[in-house]
């Protein structure tokens, strides 16, 4: 599995990956969140910023079933759910990854996914999502 | 909607054109380097125009390194005093040449040689398709293209996001879709260049190959050598040369965002619905009087959402547009007549293809898909992941 490059802008989002939290950049003078992170803001043009811790709930915007890989290290997991994950709590921001732990035939727009933790390395973790536990019904507290 | 202020006023004498045009050999050329394509289509172009090397005062071309117009230039021996390497993707060569059309327009330079080569087929073989957004070997670059190539996305992958989210949104199906292959299949039979020429259904389509959900192997473009090349010069350079000058109306030029999704504002919606109201009001014109199309096809997805943001119909409507027969000859909007990139030929930025056959169209060469009496054509292009659009707006007439 290739490394990935970061930089002043992206590192604190690999540590924190790193550490199991799902973080989203969040501008401090108008509260507009990023993501890919980015070193200013595109709404204010400010460059100050936090990183928003997320509960990693949220549902799926757009998918694909990719069934044939580009990287070599990806090629036993096909095929795989690559999806746009519109995410909780972080202002409409979107992310790229994946959901498993699911039949990719499952795999819906508008599916609510929950936040899984893949390993790559000492260096790497992934945050990757599978399919919510599904709501309880009408007596139970939802989601 | 700002329309540019220039424009009106330019001298009518330097108002641009395109007085040449030609592709070199393709699709697939095992004995020729990237140069060599570039030098053999751009020969081709200038003596179409009847032109030579010695009458080019500007030069540019869009590649994949640092430096890339000085390179072909030292390899073509031209010294020019204007030169742009913009890089776009697949939208560089329209870009390219609204920019020479400005430099002519302008007095920066009076016959700009627009080229473009590859050896992708050739040289990389056939998995670029599916190839991740960042590019070169092992370390990936800290980009944003980053944050979903290590997740396995991939560029059919993009593409077939932005599908999905169409199909959602607007109810398109896999068979609309497959309908544009289908079409430029059937374009493609009146080309003898083209590298796919045998008609294919739309059941040929939806049974082909998934390789990334919705899209299936006949969904993606082919991969290909190749190149082409155009000539831009004013019309009183034009006005005694060999070939009937096309001239350039309007042009602009949009991005939404640059390899990632998680960026794109909204995954229906490209930059051509920035930049295409804008090249036709710069150009005059409104959709309608749009005779023949040459829209980037690197995804039959693509067409869909280029006709939509275009104004060809309402957002939503691009599905049933296509399947309804839209892009065919005798169609609302007769597209891609060479075949496109989903059978004729994409190399990797295939702009410079769509200028070309909107010239051929244009000056009425078109042949056995020639669009009678066309007067107005559109080049469109698209790179990166729907990442940067540009429109040009050609006619056969003075404006």
């Amino acid at each position: 599995m290739p490394m990935p490059a970061a930089n002043a802008e992206t590192v604190g989002w690999w540590e924190a990956a790193r550490e199991h939290r799902l973080v989203v950049q969040r501008c401090t003078v108008c509260g507009r969140t990023r993501h890919p992170p980015g070193p200013i803001c595109p709404g204010c043009r400010s460059t100050a910023a936090e990183w928003d811790e997320l509960a990693g709930s949220g549902v799926v915007y757009t998918y694909t079933v990719v069934r044939q890989a580009f990287l070599p290290a990806l090629a036993d997991r096909l095929p795989y759910v690559v999806a746009a994950v519109e995410l909780d709590g972080a202002g409409g921001a979107r992310m790229v990854s994946n959901v498993v732990d699911v039949d990719p035939g499952d795999v819906s727009i508008g599916l609510r996914v929950e936040l899984v933790w893949e390993d790559m390395g000492p260096e790497l973790a992934l945050p990757r999502f599978r399919p919510a536990p599904t709501a309880p019904g009408p007596t139970g507290a939802g989601r | 909607m700002s329309v540019d202020p220039h424009r009106g006023t330019t001298d009518r004498r330097r108002r641009a054109v395109i007085a040449g045009v030609a592709t070199s050999d393709y699709p697939v050329v095992p004995d020729l380097s990237e140069h060599a394509v570039h030098g053999q289509a751009a020969d081709r172009a200038l003596a179409d125009a009847g032109l030579t090397l010695a009458d080019v005062d500007g030069y540019a071309s869009a590649g994949f390194f640092p430096m890339y117009a000085a390179g072909v230039c030292e390899y073509l021996g031209l010294h020019p005093t204007y030169f742009d390497e913009t890089n776009a993707g697949g939208a560089s060569f329209e870009v390219l040449v609204e920019h020479a059309a400005y430099a002519v327009e302008a007095g920066a330079a009076e016959v700009v040689l627009v080229t473009y080569g590859s050896v992708q087929l050739s040289q990389m073989g056939r998995t670029l398709g599916t190839g991740a957004p960042s590019r070169g070997g092992g370390a990936l670059a800290p980009g944003p293209a980053i944050h979903d190539a290590l997740w396995g996305n991939t560029l059919v992958g993009n593409y077939a996001l932005a599908a999905r989210r169409h199909m959602h949104e607007f109810g398109t199906t896999p068979e609309q879709l497959a309908a544009v292959a289908v079409t430029m299949r059937q374009h493609a039979a009146s080309n003898p260049q083209a590298q796919k020429r045998d008609p294919i259904t739309v059941d040929d389509v939806v049974s082909s190959r998934l390789v990334a959900d919705p899209l299936h192997k006949l969904d993606c473009c082919v991969i290909s050598d190749g190149g082409a090349a155009c000539v831009v010069t004013t019309a009183e350079r034009a006005a005694d040369l060999r070939k009937h000058p096309v001239h350039i109306l309007g042009a602009a030029h949009a991005t939404t965002h640059q390899m990632n999704l998680s960026a794109m504002p909204d995954l229906t919606v490209t930059g051509a619905a920035q930049c295409g109201p804008l090249a036709f009001a710069r150009a005059g014109i409104t959709p309608a009087d749009v005779d023949v199309a040459q829209l980037y096809d690197s995804f039959t997805i693509t067409v869909v959402l280029t006709v939509e943001d275009l104004g060809f119909c309402a957002k939503g409507e691009g599905g049933a547009f296509v399947a309804d027969g839209g892009l065919g000859l005798g169609g609302r909007l007769p597209t891609n007549t060479d075949g496109g990139g989903l059978s004729a030929c994409h190399p990797g930025m295939r702009g410079m293809f769509l200028i070309h056959e909107a010239v051929r169209q244009l000056r009425g060469e078109a042949g056995a898909t020639q669009v009678p009496g066309a007067r107005v054509a559109v080049a469109h292009g698209t790179g990166g992941m729907l990442s940067a659009s540009a429109t040009l707006v050609l006619g056969r007439d003075a404006p």
